[in-house]
């Protein structure tokens, strides 16, 4: 890995300012740590953003708190930097105040399934169609490398000084527990891989999760590198069924091996569509043409 | 405890100007019973309504669309109300997981365009504080209604209280705006939703309406004005140019346009330090230029001049009067009349809006009268700012202040007209 310095980011910028993808781009350089695997998915997003060909002016990008807080302001479109843990219904308000908006949600392990669990259960049963970008490096790095609820058994932090006693939470098997209509897996060291992926997150009409696994560069050197994470990472058997629940919780469960790709898939009415039906009941205007003021 | 120097029995010289200060024209802090009194609405509806019920049948008459809350004693009827009522009038409602995601839920609406409100009570309304804090800083036009009960923690939640009169200012961490309105009838609660969503959407700033859960239950006769006749504030939408718009730019009233999201102006919102661009900073020349701003926009004349909001009842000769706001001020009249007829030269003062408090008609009054009762159901809350109010104007006109009495209940009961009274005489 080179070392990276705004220098090196203006180059990157060049390189993009071809592909069509920089209009996405805002004038602010990202901050994150040389060799972070957000820059992985600021490039995804915006790649996949230019091959859906969304307007800016239809992006809404939610943040919480943590290495992903800062992400929208790297962002030319819509930029929602909200509290820790409460992307998810922020998201919610924005997505039924405007149905048109593509509402990108990112955030980390910390933020998603600490403090921020208890909203994803809802997000997902509820299949508000939002897509959720979750970055899981198993510590919390903007505080400088503390324990997370994805941190393996054993893992040594200043807050787990001797080793860390909790078993870490399996969050594709919560996902597809809580009735996610779209769950998959990418890994911020093949970015194409990424890429493709959070394309097909965004596309989905319904919640869309994405686990992407990332190391942490600077907070842990020994147990979730790149270099452990390139030897543990697999492809998805090509039989996988994506419509089969059962076979995603199963390819979900072998946690020492992570596939990457789509899990599970379904199409089912989104809350939007589910709205209607009641304002249909309720003898109201249509939703969308009265919402806006 | 109140400080009564010796020195207080002063007698209030009989030559003291009948009011002194100036008189509230009503058609500026409350134009719907304004246009009810003058004549000028036709058609006004009578009917009977619970205080919650009327909260949220004013919300959705003043063009409220979205709502997330989640359930809780003695708020859940408004919940229930919208519910029932708002998908007909083309909105949306959810009933989130939690008191968190609520306040959340509808500040991402409010941002994202739409009028958006909340309601809870004093254990939820803690949990939200966060997010006040946040839509106060990011400037968020939003309505939070809280239904008082006793606390601390769940104390008597089926009975009422006085209990989030500071919670209401300072609950949030950090310097921030804040107006609270706290109605005192079932009338009032639909006038004051009314005026709180008009007044978050002109000053983009969150309004909490603070009722109790003796006036959220009870219900009353009340007289609303034709819908036609609600007067409707909507934000102010920038105009111009898409490009370079700024979401906390400078503006001649300090409140900055506010567009909805895929409106094409786009913007950043964040709870961080921000420029007038949104963007996070750490300038401290714009730190506080927006800081100074955010304060500074609710203190114009205009300003002013529509969020205070003090009813008077015979203060212009008082020499001894209460200080009382929501459930308690009923009481207060009723001992106000008592007193009057044994010959006391008694008053009320009344704050509707209570925060920001009446900077104007609070320390005029406080500094020409002989005594001050202060009846709240908690241990003393609003009274710090009476007393607050009552020293700084006496040191400022070098005259002694007046004797303070607080009277406080905890125990779930009513205060009684007799117990204020009793104050009132001794």
């Amino acid at each position: 890995m080179s070392i990276e310095h705004p220098v090196y980011l203006e180059d990157k910028l060049e390189q993009i300012r071809t592909s069509g993808r920089l209009h996405y781009r805002s004038k602010s350089l990202p901050t994150w740590c040389p060799g972070c695997g957000y820059y992985s998915m600021t490039e995804g997003v915006t790649w996949a953003l230019n091959e859906i060909g969304t307007a800016n002016e239809d992006v809404v990008v939610v943040s919480g708190i943590g290495c992903a807080s800062r992400f929208p302001f790297f962002m030319e479109t819509y930029g929602f930097h909200t509290l820790h843990g409460r992307t998810l219904p922020v998201a919610t308000g924005i997505k039924l105040a405007n149905e048109n908006l593509t509402v990108i949600v990112v955030g980390g392990d910390g933020d998603g399934f600490a403090i921020g669990g208890g909203h994803i259960p809802h997000v997902a049963r509820r299949n508000v169609d939002i897509t959720y970008l979750l970055f899981d490096n198993g510590i919390y790095g903007l505080t400088k490398g503390q324990v997370s609820p994805t941190s393996a058994l054993g893992f040594k932090t200043p807050t787990s000084p001797f080793q860390n006693q909790d078993e870490p939470l399996n969050p594709l098997a919560m996902l597809l527990a809580y009735g996610s209509s779209w769950v998959g897996q990418a890994y911020a060291g093949r970015p194409d891989h990424l890429a493709e992926m959070i394309r097909g997150a965004i596309k989905h009409r319904g919640f869309s999760y994405l686990h992407i696994l990332s190391p942490c560069v600077t907070f842990d050197k020994t147990d979730r590198t790149y270099r452990r994470l390139d030897l543990e990472v697999r492809d998805l058997p090509d039989n996988h069924d994506s419509r089969d629940r059962l076979a995603a919780m199963s390819e979900a469960s072998t946690t020492d091996r992570p596939a990457l790709g789509v899990f599970y898939n379904e199409q089912r009415r989104t809350l939007g569509d589910a709205l209607d039906a009641v304002v249909e009941k309720a003898g109201g205007v249509p939703r969308r043409l009265a919402v806006r003021q | 405890m109140a400080v009564t120097p010796s020195s207080l029995n002063v007698e209030i010289p009989a030559s003291a100007p009948a009011r002194r200060h100036p008189k509230i024209d009503l058609r500026v802090v409350d134009p719907v019973r304004a246009a009810i009194r003058d004549g000028s609405v036709i058609g006004v509806r009578r009917t009977t309504l619970s205080g919650n019920d009327a909260v949220a049948k004013g919300a959705l008459e003043v063009g409220a669309r979205f709502f997330a809350g989640y359930p809780i004693t003695p708020s859940s009827e408004i919940l229930e109300y919208v519910a029932k009522h708002i998908f007909r009038c083309g909105g949306t409602y959810l009933q989130m997981e939690d008191e968190i995601s609520s306040i959340a839920a509808a500040i991402g609406a409010a941002l994202g365009g739409v009028k958006s409100f909340t309601a809870t009570s004093g254990p939820g309304f803690s949990l939200k504080q966060e997010n006040l804090g946040y839509a106060c800083l990011t400037e968020c036009p939003l309505v939070v209604v809280n239904v008082q009960r006793g606390g601390p923690s769940t104390g008597g939640p089926t009975d009422v209280g006085q209990s989030d009169v500071m919670q209401a200012r300072w609950g949030t961490h950090g310097d921030h705006p804040v107006v609270v309105v706290a109605p005192y009838s079932v009338q009032e609660c639909y006038e004051e939703t009314i005026r709180a969503f008009n007044l978050s959407e002109r000053y983009r700033i969150p309004v909490i309406v603070l009722t109790d859960a003796k006036i959220s239950q009870m219900k009353e006769p009340v007289t609303l004005p034709a819908q036609d006749a609600i007067p409707i504030v909507n934000r102010a939408k920038p105009i111009g140019t898409q490009q370079g718009y700024e979401p906390f730019g400078l503006s001649p009233t300090g409140i900055p346009p506010l567009a909805g999201m895929g409106e094409g102006y786009r913007a950043h919102f964040t709870g961080l330090y921000h420029g007038r661009d949104g963007l996070p900073t750490r300038d401290p020349k714009m730190i506080e230029e927006q800081m100074l701003r955010i304060h500074a926009k609710l203190e114009t004349p205009t300003a002013t001049a529509e969020i205070r909001k003090t009813e008077t009842y015979f203060i212009d000769d008082a020499d001894v009067i209460v200080v009382a706001y929501g459930i308690t001020a009923r009481a207060a009249k009723d001992a106000v009349v008592q007193a009057r007829r044994e010959g006391l030269r008694a008053g009320l003062l009344r704050p509707v809006t209570l925060w920001p408090s009446d900077a104007e008609v609070l320390p005029e009054v406080l500094g020409r009268v002989r005594k001050v009762v202060v009846p709240e159901l908690n241990l003393g809350q609003y009274i710090t700012e009476i007393q607050r109010l009552a020293y700084e104007s006496a040191r400022r006109n070098q005259i002694v202040p007046p004797e303070i009495v607080p009277l406080n209940r905890v125990d779930m009961q009513l205060i009684s007209p007799a117990q204020i009274l009793q104050e009132l005489r001794s």
